[in-house]
């Protein structure tokens, strides 16, 4: 949560070029939304108002001379207790306006995580290790095999997670599926609707006329999940039999139980037309989906549904925020879900309110053990794959999830932040200075989405090769081998609630 | 063209796909008897006028893009589920949310419907005869929704856009909705509506309900 005041912003005079040179450069002022830094009557520029930094460091990112430095006001849990300046913070805005705080992102903080898990490596006890640069390894996964027409078959064991048109930007959605198209996987156009061109490119097409002439841009081509969420924005019949796959959410580790937020700032007139709402009003989903109330019973139609309608050609997902996780996922799977997404509380969002990520939800790590048991349970562990998110960062976590029982995993926050995010949090403004998040033409452009895409894509493609050598490391050569055998837990905890081993043993 | 189906001991999966073939065939109208234990019927339909006789099951005619729907019964619950264009005439009742998630087109309910009306409607116009539940018309985003008779507590709770047209009495109005005074334009377009779906009302007498702000959750 970045703080008003929280940052010490200062800038190295002696080699500003505009100390030297008056009137000559004032990237600072320009780039930096929140009018941190002024120029003076003879042209000098200098900090004016550090309090509104949000420490998003455009500045720094753009300073030719690298004059400008910002630190955190002070350390703050070794000094202050809980007390912090973030705490104290909080009950001052909360005591000036009688309103919570709101941000982006995910739980943050000491959390359980992956980083409590270590791979086992094989060495002389079998399997013994594979050979990263002569044998190749199996990594593709395919949803819906057997159920559906067409299911998703996916080269990469990684998906974009959902995220909505209007909490990210145009030229984010369309990097991401720019890069989905590239990598062979899929993207999903989160609960805010879709707009043509992110169909098409995802597809693998530039536009219109070289989808309608079947002539690809990029290969392999990927694949659109389209979300039916509890605001049910931007739905149409055409908008679900031009997908590939639907996904019911139910909820997300952010804010579980809490629907959707995009607040006004960000409802632009395009925003606006796309989801049915007037420009510039907060668009809320709700809590729960109203044509869902009697869960069990209504969920299960409500697949049937649409399957029906799409033809029983694409899978369904549900995907949830999962708190009590072995009864969600266990009434997902029995209405009929071809894959059930799971979120853990270190997923990220748009906006939610801070009490919400950082106090409600479970832990991603601490989801996928009742989730396989579930589908074990009911015999169907092998027909519903189980999509694992929330705080996704590199291969080792990918591999950790697949030994834990995922099929696959979908990353967001790591996506945004391989496009450029620092992760300041205010994606909630639409103020992103790094266009990814925002909505104000001026700041969107500072996002190319050929560059962001190709970003995205060495960052899958790198993150794919840590799966691979650490899937062989571990003696296997198919990422369908990974178990929790494969793992060992850090601490007690942490194998208490994956029910991983603890070192030592 | 007409076409008959009997859609005893058909499920939902065998029904679609006759309903849909005979639509591609060129059928303009078809019949269908026996189907009040399918879920979802005439769901998805892009254009047809599709006549139902008896009462039908829960989410009929759900995602419904153009077509004409008449069902000659009772419907269940979640009728028009996210409707974008076309009609639905309901000659009985209809169950709790009737007309959710709406974009466009219009519903008729004849007689009396339930709790959640018009949930999160969009752009749908939604008539209802009789007396309807608790909730009609919450977190509404646009469109219309008139009924005749009564209604329960909490209307229009935070709506934002839109319109709510009460012929009855109502119990309490919901978060961020108030009663205004109708107007002459209003009561030409109730008007035309009565005539048009042969409904005996006299609009000068309905109270109109409308948003307070169009930003009540996060406005500053």
């Amino acid at each position: 949560m970045p703080i008003t005041g929280a940052y010490c912003v200062t800038m190295d005079k002696e080699r500003c070029i505009s100390w030297k040179m008056p009137w000559k450069c004032s990237t600072c002022v320009e780039v930096c939304p929140n009018s941190v830094f002024s120029v003076d009557e003879v042209g000098r520029a200098y900090v004016s108002n550090d309090l509104a930094c949000v420490g998003c460091r455009i500045c720094i990112e753009y300073c030719p001379n690298n004059v400008i430095h910002i630190r955190s006001a002070e350390p703050e849990r070794f000094t202050r207790g809980i007390w912090t300046f973030q705490t104290i913070d909080e009950i001052h805005y909360k005591a000036q306006t009688g309103k919570y705080i709101l941000r982006g992102y995910g739980a943050m903080g000491p959390l359980p995580h992956f980083d409590d898990l270590i791979i086992v490596p094989a060495q002389l006890h079998p399997p013994s290790p594979r050979d990263k640069y002569r044998e190749d390894c199996k990594i593709e996964v395919t949803i819906g095999e057997g159920k559906v027409e067409e299911p998703l078959k996916l080269k990469i064991p990684i998906i974009f997670a959902a995220m909505s048109y209007g909490a990210i930007s145009r030229e984010a959605k369309m990097a991401l599926a720019l890069a989905a198209a590239k990598l062979g996987t899929a993207v999903s156009t989160g609960e805010g609707g879709s707009f043509p061109e992110e169909f098409y490119v995802a597809h693998g097409f530039k536009d219109e006329e070289n989808f309608r002439n079947s002539r690809k841009n990029y290969e392999p081509g990927g694949y659109l999940i389209v979300q039916w969420a509890s605001g049910r924005w931007g739905v149409s019949l055409d908008y679900l039999l031009r997908s590939d796959a639907i996904e019911i959410k139910i909820g997300q580790g952010a804010k579980p139980g809490m629907g959707g937020h995009l607040l006004g700032e960000k409802v632009t007139e395009e925003i606006a037309k796309i989801r049915g709402i007037p420009i510039g009003t907060d668009c809320l989903s709700p809590a729960t989906h109203y044509d869902i109330l009697n869960v069990e019973e209504d969920l299960k139609k409500q697949i049937k549904i649409l399957r029906d309608v799409t033809d029983y050609k694409k899978p369904i997902i549900v995907k949830l925020g999962p708190g009590r996780v072995y009864k969600d996922v266990k009434i997902a799977a029995e209405a009929g879900a071809d894959a059930i997404a799971i979120d853990g509380s270190q997923g990220g969002t748009g906006t939610s309110p801070e009490r919400a990520i950082q106090d409600a939800g479970i832990p991603t790590i601490g989801l996928i053990r009742p989730a396989v048991k579930a589908l074990q349970d009911l015999k169907l562990r092998e027909e519903v794959k189980l999509i694992i998110m929330g705080g996704i960062r590199n291969g080792a976590d990918v591999v950790k999830a697949l030994a834990l029982g995922a099929d696959c995993v979908a990353v967001g926050s790591a996506a945004l932040i391989a496009m450029g995010c620092r992760v300041c949090t205010q994606c909630l403004r639409g103020k992103c200075p790094y266009g990814i998040t925002a909505q104000d033409l001026e700041l969107r452009k500072r996002l190319q989405p050929e560059k962001a895409a190709e970003k995205l894509v060495n960052f899958m493609k790198a993150i794919v090769d840590e799966v691979k050598m650490l899937t062989m490391l571990s003696g296997h050569d198919d990422i369908r081998q990974l178990s929790r055998e494969d793992l060992r837990a850090l601490n007690i905890n942490t194998a208490a609630i994956t029910g991983v081993k603890l070192i030592g043993y | 063209m007409e076409y008959k189906i009997d859609a005893a001991g058909k499920d939902l999966r065998n029904l679609s796909s006759e309903i849909r073939k005979a639509l591609q065939n060129g059928i303009s109208k078809i019949i269908i008897e026996n189907a009040s234990q399918i879920h979802g019927i005439a769901s998805g339909l892009k254009d047809g006028e599709i006549i139902i006789n008896g009462d039908v099951g829960d989410y009929a005619a759900t995602l419904n893009d153009g077509a004409f729907i008449t069902i000659n019964g009772s419907a269940g619950k979640y009728l028009a589920d996210n409707m974008t264009k076309g009609l639905v005439i309901v000659n009985g009742d209809a169950d709790y949310g009737c007309g959710v998630y709406c974009y466009g087109g219009e519903i008729v309910v004849k007689g009396n419907a339930g709790d959640f009306l018009g949930a999160l409607n969009k752009g749908a116009t939604i008539i209802v005869s009789g007396d309807v539940g608790d909730y009609v018309g919450i977190y509404m985003v646009g469109g219309e929704i008139i009924i005749i008779g009564s209604v329960g507590e909490n209307i229009g709770d935070w709506f934002i856009r839109g319109t709510i047209f009460i012929g009855g009495e109502y119990e309490s109005v919901g978060h961020n909705c108030k009663e205004v005074s109708i107007e002459n334009e209003d009561i030409k377009k109730l008007r035309q509506y009565f005539n048009k779906f042969n409904i005996n009302a006299d609009p000068r007498r309905f109270r109109k309900l409308v948003p307070i702000s169009a930003r009540p959750f996060y406005g500053r």
